[in-house]
């Protein structure tokens, strides 16, 4: 069963609902939300509380829950 | 007979206000060789941080020379040396020098994958001061296979972010990455068959974002080279320069990540 979370945009403060399954990836969720809100081309990392989670794990493997609420943020690059 | 002092002699030592503070290790940072792997705004600041801290040895790696974009945000960095077209590794080398006599800073003209590794292997923290996903890639690998803390900055606009690797119980840079971050890599190396064309987008940058994250930067390693490895951040942080805000986030080790596979070490 789907469930949904709410993801926030770091740089403007702005949330999206996102519906997902258990296999869902984060990269998903991050290319998903980015897509979104036609954020430039770039890194960017999402995380939940105090953890940011890694690309590859999966919905069930973060133990995500219903109404869970995830930041997108921006992986800065320049030096 | 105990050893008198002289009214002002502390006036006279130039690290006397960090020996105030305790746990500084002063004689090892005098004794560690830092490997600072780019020379640009970041590079310009963690240098300077370097040799005020009191480190004398340091290494610079970086192959572009200076251009007038540099000069809003690289302290060591004038006018004359974009008329001159001078390598930004040999200028930083000279002028933080100046900074602290008696400091060996060797710059290397050079990119950070054409560098002998056995002259890495005798570092004791390399800085990531670097503008690209995959150099700092190729320095998280080799520092981590090195087991030398590795200590990566960035910078985009107002935003920061700084990593603390510690092998090997830290999670490393690749960890953290997703496919966002190979998207960026391809995206600079695209190979059409025929040729390669390299793509260098142009970031914001400024120098106040610059100056913290290069100063936590730095902090962190006087943490590690003075055994206080425990203090560090654990295990990124990042920074909002639009509202001050900066937030400890912590990651896990990917099981996957060929850093951390059994084999490698």
């Amino acid at each position: 069963m789907p469930l949904r979370v709410k993801v926030r945009n770091a740089e403007s403060g702005a949330t999206v609902d996102m519906e997902l399954e258990g296999e869902n990836t984060v990269e998903e969720i991050i290319e998903g939300a980015a897509g979104y809100w036609e954020k430039d081309a770039g890194a960017y990392v999402l995380r939940r509380g105090k953890k940011l989670l890694r690309g590859q794990q999966t919905v069930a493997d973060c133990g995500l829950v219903n109404q869970d609420e995830l930041e997108l943020i921006p992986d800065p690059e320049g030096g | 007979m105990s050893k008198a002092i002289r009214p002002g002699e502390s006036d006279e030592d130039r690290l006397d206000r960090s020996r105030r503070i305790q746990w500084i290790d002063l004689e090892r940072l005098s004794d560690s060789h830092c490997l600072v792997v780019g020379a640009g705004a970041l590079g310009n600041e963690v240098v300077k941080n370097l040799v005020l801290s009191g480190v004398k040895r340091i290494t610079l790696v970086d192959m572009d020379r200076v251009v007038r974009s540099n000069l809003n945000r690289c302290v060591f960095f004038s006018e004359d040396d974009t008329a001159s077209d001078n390598f930004k590794s040999e200028i930083v080398a000279q002028r933080a020098g100046e900074l602290s006599p008696g400091a060996e800073i060797t710059p290397l003209v050079a990119r950070i994958e054409d560098i002998d590794l056995n002259a890495l292997a005798r570092m004791d923290v390399a800085f990531g001061c670097l503008d690209n996903v995959a150099a700092r890639l190729h320095l998280n690998a080799h520092t981590y296979h090195l087991g030398i803390p590795y200590v990566d900055g960035g910078t985009y606009g107002m935003a920061g972010r700084v990593q603390v690797v510690i092998p090997p119980s830290t999670p490393c840079l690749q960890c953290g990455m997703n496919r966002t971050h190979f998207k960026v890599m391809e995206r600079r190396y695209s190979c059409t068959g025929n040729e390669a064309s390299f793509y260098e987008p142009k970031m914001p940058a400024e120098i106040t974002t610059t100056s913290v994250v290069a100063a936590i930067q730095v902090r962190e390693a006087v943490k590690i080279m003075s055994g206080r490895e425990m203090d560090c951040i654990k295990h990124i942080l990042h920074y909002n320069g639009l509202t001050n805000a900066s937030e400890n986030l912590e990651l896990s080790i990917d099981p996957q990540c060929p850093m951390h596979s059994s084999d490698n070490r």
